[in-house]
Parts: structure tokens; C-alpha cells; sequence
């Protein structure tokens, strides 16, 4: 317990006892009440200076969290070290489409289990693991994709497995090139260029399904036809392919990247519906309706100045995520975060002012992990 | 009805739009009618409690809340009223009011706002708790909106 100063509560705050107002000590909000934007507004307008904040405490949702987050953490780790293993070596007996699609199910069965979670892992990568850590998360991505667009399972895991393999081509580009800082010569342009056709030829010689070379074929192809390697356009483009399309597009932004940095996960959204033309239309809306308006990840700062980030997406719920409060109205750190869940009516009243730039993105995530550390 | 609980509804709708839509909206002449209020082919209905009791409809025709929609989308090209054109006029109606309740405060009025409650339909008739009530014309580049201001102060 703690005694906070009434302008510095924040909503999502429990109180830990009774307030009482204070000319005839009548209760105005019992203890254990969690505080919404009209309590502290209450709270304000009676001659009240402090009120008693419990400790945080755990939500069952939180706890399920904190022993789901390590477990799907394993889990990704392991299916990005399986796909390595299994696409590196093309004489491996395990390249076939029968195991990899073992390892969808896996991705699948978190994404039921708590797709947000696992999302929230789709940014941890390491730089060496790109590759393969990138098809992993496209595959993800692909995923819930497919989910909202109701496919069956049969339909979800040959996506699921498409995507996995998508960039797959890759592995024919020498690695100097694709790493490559600088500006790219013709010549290496147009070896990444043949990617896509590289990754058809590989997963033909696999016997891999029509769909699954189709995608890996046609990934780089745009709704618009201004894509390569064909110049396909709208519905000369495989359907799962214009999933992994998007999919790939945005993790890439998402990413760091040799000869850029990473953009915040806002941003790349913005930058894709700035491009709306490339992408089909309706997988696009459902892309931003799961994705959220403000995706997982984002810092985002509220209309009564407390910054967090987002830290899960309900569904159907695009503008109200549920974020973890990290800085206070002041932009002060707070010691302990404070998690708010937009999507409850209590607190409709607050809402997204704004998300930061991209340099207050970076500021603000150092300052966290500082604290964090100590 | 008195200016010093409808200005804040009104200056919220205004800079909301301002900051949505990067446009200016010009206040048209004022009306009253009674109740109930025919709505347009959009309807944001809020409910109002506390110091306050009433209701705040913004009434808007598809077109200028597909545009609303669409500013709110990163500019995503947005046809027809969907789900996602529907969650974002909800966050409008969220942002207005989230935004009227601090300046309600601030003239010493408490209120509870329910969630914004959305009605589609050209029929819509909304009765309101009072039976006049305030009609406030918002022009924009892209449309109009009227906002229907039904409230009283609790006695």
C-alpha cells in the first residue's frame, strides 16, 4: 500500500481503502474499487489531497500470462531452430511437407491459446536467425489471417506451412548479398529479384503442393501488378499468396534490417495503407482489424498524458487495446507498470491521443529496460 | 438548456474533428426542436448521468462517416460501413466525449458518459429525456453532422 497524491492516480489503480469525503465522512468509493477517469475526477473535485493505492496486484489473465509467456517463448524458439535444421539441409528425409506441417500445428495451437502473447514475440529476433526467425513470424501473421478469414484447418496449416517457406529461395542468394548494407549492384538486385522463383524450384523438387510453390512463387507479386516476378495482378495472384504477402511485408518493417532500423509497428501499418494499392483489399481490412489500429508493441500516450504500451489486442476492438502504463502524466517512470484495459466501459472515457515518434518509441523503451534491469 | 454544459460538447466535436480529419468544421445556425429526434443514416447516441441527465446524439450521413472512418484508418479506403468503419465512429464518439467530460468538469459539472451506442439506419428516432432539445449543425469539407444536445441539470 501507498499513499498517492490525488493528481498523480492513474486510472487502473485499486484502491486499497475506503474514501471517505472528508465534511461528512460518508464512503464515496469503497477500498479494492479499481479507479476509473470519473473516480479520479470525483476524488479531484472533494477537498481530498491522498488516497491509499493497493500494491499492484495479478489478474488471472495476467498470471495465465506470466506461465504462458515463457512456454510459447520455448516454443517459437524451437520451431525457428526446426525450420533452420530442416530448409538448410535439402537432403533432409525431414524436408517434407508432412513434417512441417507438424510445426504449424504447434504455431497454431499457441495462436488459438493467446494470439496476442504470441505476437508480442514476433519482436524478439535476432539478427543471425533473420531468416528464418522472419518466416516464422510470417507464418504467425499468415495465421491469424486466415483465422479471421474462417478458414478450415486443412486451409490454415497449408498457409501456415506456405508461409514457413515462402523466402525459402533465399537460401540460393548468397548470404553477402542479402545482407548488404550499401546499394546493391544491378546484378545483385536481380538475384534477390529471382528469389521467388528459386523457392518454387526447390519446393517443386520437394514435391511440395501446388499452393505452397505457389506462394513462394508469387509472394512479390502486388494486387496492383507492379510486382515481380510476373507482373501478376489481383486475381491472377494466389489468394494465400496475397496473405503472405502482407504478412511478409509487415514483419519486415517491423524487423531490423542491415541497411535500415526497425520502424514501430504503427508505422509500418501506415506505411503499408499509404500503399493500399499493392494489397488486396479485404485481406488488408481484416489485416487491420486484427492487427489492431494501434498493434501490440506500439507506445501510445492517452487524452490524460500517461504513456504504455500495448500489450494486447481484443478482438473486434481495433482502438482499444489493453496497455501497460509505464510513465505517468508527467512522464515520470512509475515504479511499478499498471495495466488498463481499454475495452472495459469503465474506461471508455480515456482514449488514444497519439502514438510516439518514433524517436520518443526509442527514448521510452530505454528508460524502461533501464529500470527493469536495476 | 444553458451554454455553460453544451459549449464543452460542442468545442469536444470541434477539435476532434480538427484533429482527425485536419479540417475545419463551421458551426451552422443553432435550432430547437422537440423530441423525438429523427436521426440520419449514422447515429451516436451518449447517454448522460450525474450533475447532467440527457442525452448527446451526433447524427451523420455514410458518407461523411466513411471519410471520418477512413482519416481514422491511416487513410484506408473505406466503401462501405463495416465492422472497422463502425469501431472507428465509435472512437470518434469516445474522443468527443472523453474530451467534453474534462471541460464539464472544469465548469463543476461531474458527469458519467455511457459508451457512445450506435444506430444505422435512415428511420432511427431517438426520444429523448427532455422534450426539447438543442440541434447543432457542423459543416465540413466532407459533409455534414448535427449534434442533438437533450440535456437538463439534475435536480
Amino acid at each position: 500500500m501507498k499513499a498517492v497524491k490525488v493528481d498523480k492516480l492513474i486510472p487502473g489503480m485499486v484502491l486499497a481503502q475506503d474514501v471517505l469525503i472528508p465534511s461528512t465522512g460518508v464512503t464515496l468509493l469503497p477500498s479494492n474499487a479499481v479507479l476509473t477517469l470519473e473516480m479520479i475526477r470525483r476524488i479531484t473535485s472533494f477537498n481530498i489531497s491522498v488516497v491509499f493505492i493497493a500494491d499492484p496486484q495479478k489478474s488471472e489473465e495476467e498470471k495465465t500470462e506470466e506461465i504462458l509467456a515463457p512456454a510459447m517463448a520455448q516454443a517459437h524458439e524451437n520451431v525457428v531452430a526446426a525450420v533452420r535444421d530442416i530448409v538448410t539441409n535439402p537432403e533432409d528425409q525431414l524436408f517434407e511437407e508432412q513434417i512441417i506441417a507438424g510445426l504449424v500445428g504447434e504455431l497454431l495451437e499457441h495462436v488459438e491459446m493467446d494470439a496476442s502473447l504470441f505476437l508480442n514475440l514476433t519482436h524478439l529476433k535476432t539478427y543471425d536467425n533473420y531468416l528464418f526467425s522472419h518466416s516464422v513470424n510470417v507464418s504467425i501473421l499468415a495465421l491469424l489471417i486466415g483465422e479471421q478469414l474462417n478458414y478450415s484447418s486443412e486451409e490454415l496449416n497449408q498457409l501456415g506451412v506456405a508461409a514457413l517457406l515462402h523466402d525459402i529461395g533465399m537460401l540460393k542468394v548468397p548470404m553477402e548479398i542479402w545482407r548488404k548494407s550499401g546499394t546493391l549492384t544491378p546484378d545483385e538486385y536481380q538475384e534477390i529479384r529471382n528469389h521467388p522463383l528459386y523457392g518454387e524450384e526447390i519446393l517443386a523438387a520437394k514435391n511440395m503442393s501446388k499452393e505452397i510453390r505457389a506462394v513462394a512463387a508469387q509472394h512479390h507479386e502486388r494486387f496492383d501488378g507492379s510486382g515481380y516476378p510476373n507482373k501478376l495482378k489481383s486475381s491472377e495472384i494466389n489468394y494465400k499468396a496475397r496473405i503472405v504477402a502482407l504478412a511478409d511485408v509487415y514483419d519486415a518493417c517491423i524487423s531490423e534490417r542491415p541497411y535500415r532500423e526497425r520502424i514501430t509497428p504503427q508505422e509500418a501499418l501506415r506505411l503499408i495503407v499509404a500503399d493500399q494499392e499493392l494489397y488486396d483489399p479485404q485481406i488488408l481490412k481484416v489485416f487491420i482489424s486484427t492487427m489492431a489500429v494501434y498493434p501490440i508493441g506500439s507506445l501510445v500516450k492517452l487524452n490524460t498524458g500517461e504513456i504504455g504500451k500495448v500489450i494486447k489486442v481484443r478482438n473486434k476492438q481495433p482502438f482499444r487495446p489493453v496497455l501497460q502504463i509505464y510513465f505517468d502524466r508527467e512522464e515520470k517512470l512509475l515504479d511499478e507498470p499498471i495495466r488498463l484495459d481499454l475495452s472495459e466501459d469503465a474506461n471508455h472515457l480515456l482514449f488514444i491521443k497519439d502514438t510516439l515518434s518514433p524517436v520518443q518509441h526509442k527514448k521510452a523503451l530505454a528508460e524502461i529496460g533501464k529500470n527493469r534491469n536495476q | 438548456m444553458k451554454a455553460v454544459y453544451i459549449n464543452p460538447f460542442l468545442n469536444a466535436a470541434y477539435n476532434v474533428i480538427k484533429d482527425i480529419a485536419g479540417a475545419e468544421a463551421t458551426k451552422g445556425e443553432l435550432s430547437l426542436d422537440s423530441s423525438p429526434i429523427k436521426g440520419d443514416e449514422v447515429n451516436v447516441v451518449i447517454g448522460v448521468t450525474g450533475d447532467l441527465t440527457g442525452q448527446i446524439i451526433f447524427c451523420l450521413t455514410e458518407k461523411t462517416a466513411l471519410v471520418l472512418a477512413s482519416k481514422m484508418l491511416f487513410t484506408l479506403a473505406t466503401d462501405t460501413f463495416d465492422e472497422l468503419a463502425k469501431s472507428a465512429i465509435g472512437e470518434l464518439g469516445n474522443m468527443i466525449i472523453g474530451n467534453a467530460v474534462t471541460e464539464l468538469a472544469e465548469k463543476g459539472f461531474i458527469c458519467d458518459l455511457t459508451p457512445p451506442a450506435l444506430f444505422i439506419g435512415k428511420n432511427v428516432t431517438v426520444s429523448t429525456a427532455v422534450s426539447q432539445f438543442l440541434v447543432i449543425p457542423f459543416q465540413t469539407n466532407f459533409g455534414k453532422l448535427d449534434i442533438n444536445v437533450a440535456l437538463k441539470e439534475t435536480t
